[in-house]
């Protein structure tokens, strides 16, 4: 077992630097991702929290070049994969897998579970039969299912165990990279944590680096060891998820934290000093100036309207893109209304 | 609770559904009282009948496939499920009113909001100024600039306003129960913290009685004082929310608190339930949790066990006591 500091030492397996995503061209795009850096190395879970629209999953596509970026890099194992093209782009692609929400979609109700396993072995691994019909077993156990669920069709299963299905195709192709957009909303409760441990063991023994893509906060803390929080197409905080989590530095992390529902502190009859939000989750396309946070922000000052502040380093692999980052105090102030 | 003035009995529900495929009996002997201006939450997973309960209170359901097999719903003492089309009628618009997952679905995309609140009020209140009353909903429920928002359609507002608008036309006639079926499971993090403090503070204003049917555990805890926790069409477990929460009697109810990630849990393993929620066509015999439970013993295959009260909690397990 690595320590987290051996693992944070090795080199990222894949990163992005200063990565743009821009819909729409002209004097006004859609700007989905503006200028996101990261690093994900072996082993590690890297969570990317946000609410909708913030850009979390053209981020996702984009870092495996399903989107075309406008600017910026995409370097994998080192290499730049940012104009890679042909068989190096298919390689690329097979060594960062993405399994998505909704697990009914995503697979072909004509093909039993064992003949779409297969076509990904053949096609992609180019394995003879005898070896395809061994790894669909293998692959099926190793998500916790039978192996003779292989003859069975996508509507035979529940909706996790179809999950498990599409986790066990992202594996066939023996992925060093998974991306997780989403990958429990769609679950029931009891049945989220199955996929949310499932993922955990195979991250451990496949040794995978993950980018886990969610909008549950708690789910999040579950799974990952660093966290990013995405807004308006920017990451605005981002560091160890512990730290982030028990001293959250950037406004819209402390009111993202505020406003979850949180069972442990009602259980002990906590009173928690709430930040509820006044306005709306911003649209990609609506133009706004100085800080995107600033027409939310109950800290707001008169610098935050007029310029944009940069991601700060805070501390060690911790970073904040906020003004007045470790100025703001507990309350919110002065400008909090409370309707 | 025994001062409380009852607003709503339902004794013994059971609605099934004749399907292609078999009967579904997606709610199979659910009882409660909700006293006046209480707020309660039903709770569970997808499947285990509590949208279908929900829509019972006013007879909603489908009819067919749905149909009520057994069981009263009485609203001040006369039984729902017996009323005359009229009657109904009045009962949807003046006592029970709703408001689901997805305002956008709910909201006609072809009326502006203005128009489709005031049908709403000239429907089921006389002799009041439809304009003003309008204006005075938006402003209630906390919509910004509602002189302008009322000229506007449906798909110009974002979820958590069509939101807004729809809890609007569902006090637009003063309901003495609120049904919120997943009020804000559709929305995003921040602006669920808005519309649940909305709900709780038009609960406290308006005296009115609140049902919050949702899946999500976390939720209710501020919410609701009382907590029906629903499994394969069953009430499996209810009681006062934090005595519940704290000292969970039925399995399926540890398990389901054991299965939510929690905010502040740092390193350990969370454990689901095994298995997954049951087909409705094939439930198991005796206790429905059964297949799924870790402490089931010869009697709970057998034997489907029965209400046990204790206080003001009851539980359906066979073991509660022992495990």
């Amino acid at each position: 077992m690595k320590t987290e500091d051996q693992r944070v030492a090795v080199r990222p397996l894949l990163e992005a630097h200063d990565l743009r995503v821009y819909f729409g061209g002209g004097k006004a795009p859609l700007k989905a991702v503006d200028g996101v850096s990261l690093a994900i190395a072996r082993g590690e879970t890297v969570g990317l929290v946000g609410e909708s629209g913030c850009g979390k999953t053209t981020l996702g596509r984009a870092l495996m070049r399903l989107e075309d970026s406008t600017g910026g890099r995409i370097v994998f194992d080192g290499v730049d994969m940012t104009g890679a093209a042909g068989r190096r782009l298919r390689t690329f692609r097979r060594r960062v897998q993405m399994i998505f929400q909704d697990p009914h979609g995503a697979l072909n109700p004509r093909m039993s579970v064992g003949a779409a396993l297969d076509e990904v072995l053949a096609v992609a691994r180019g394995l003879p039969a005898r070896e395809r019909r061994r790894r669909t077993v293998e692959l099926l156990e190793a998500v916790g299912l039978e192996g003779a669920y292989a003859g069975r069709y996508p509507h035979e299963f529940s909706g996790g165990q179809r999950q498990r299905i599409v986790i066990a195709r992202a594996l066939a192709v023996e992925p060093e990279v998974l991306i997780a957009d989403e990958p429990v909303s769609a679950l029931d409760v009891s049945v989220q944590v199955q996929i949310l441990n499932l993922l955990r063991e195979l991250r451990r023994r496949f040794n995978l680096a993950m980018l886990f893509i969610a909008h549950d906060l708690a789910v999040v803390r579950y799974m990952c060891e660093r966290i990013m929080v995405m807004y308006y197409g920017r990451i605005v905080e981002e560091g160890p998820a512990e730290a982030v989590y028990s001293a959250p530095e950037h406004p819209y992390t402390r009111a993202l934290l505020s406003a979850v529902p949180d069972l442990d502190a009602s259980l002990e009859g906590r009173r928690r000093n709430r930040i509820i939000l006044k306005g709306e989750v911003p649209t990609l396309g609506e133009r706004i100036t100085g800080c995107p946070f600033h027409p939310r922000c109950p800290w707001r000052r008169a610098r935050c309207v007029e310029e944009e502040p940069a991601l700060r380093e805070r501390s060690a692999g911790r970073r904040v893109a906020c003004h007045f980052a470790g100025e703001l105090g507990d309350d919110a102030e002065p400008e909090r209304e409370v309707k | 609770m025994a001062l409380s003035e009852e607003l709503l009995r339902v004794e013994d529900l059971r609605v099934y559904f004749s399907t292609e495929r078999g009967l579904v009996r997606a709610v199979d002997g659910v009882g409660f009282v909700l006293p006046k201006g209480a707020t309660y939450a039903l709770v569970g997973e997808s499947g285990c009948g509590k949208s279908v309960t929900a829509l019972a209170l006013a007879r909603l359901v489908d009819e067919p496939p749905g149909y009520y097999a057994g069981g009263r719903v009485l609203l001040r003492g006369r039984n729902v499920l017996e009323m005359e089309e009229g009657e109904l009628r009045r009962l949807r618009g003046n006592e029970i009113s709703y408001v689901f997952q997805e305002p956008a679905v709910s909201l006609n995309p072809v009326f502006r909001i203005g128009y489709q609140l005031a049908e709403a009020i000239r429907l089921h209140r006389r002799g009041v100024n439809v304009r003003e009353e309008v204006l005075a909903l938006l402003k209630m429920v906390g919509l910004p600039d509602a002189e302008s928002k009322m000229k506007e359609y449906p798909h110009r507002l974002s979820g958590g306003m069509q939101q807004r608008v729809m809890i609007a036309m569902a006090l637009a006639c003063r309901p003495a129960v609120l049904v919120a079926d997943e009020p804000t499971t559709a929305l995003d993090v921040t602006i669920q913290a808005q519309i649940l403090e909305l709900l709780a503070r038009l609960q406290r204003e308006l005296g009115m009685a609140v049902l919050l049917i949702t899946h999500n555990l976390g939720l209710v805890a501020d919410l609701a004082e009382r907590l029906l926790v629903m499994y394969a069409g069953r009430i499996v477990e209810a009681g006062p929310t934090l005595d519940l929460l704290r000292g969970p009697r039925h399995p399926y109810t540890r398990g389901l608190l054991a299965a939510v990630p929690r905010l502040r849990s740092v390193g350990g393993e969370v454990r689901g339930i095994r298995g997954s929620v049951p087909n409705p066509l094939r439930l198991p015999e005796g206790c429905k949790f059964h297949p799924r439970c870790p402490f089931a013993s010869d009697i709970c295959r057998r034997v489907e066990p029965e209400d046990e009260w204790d206080g003001e909690r009851v539980v359906r397990c066979h073991r509660w006591r022992e495990i």
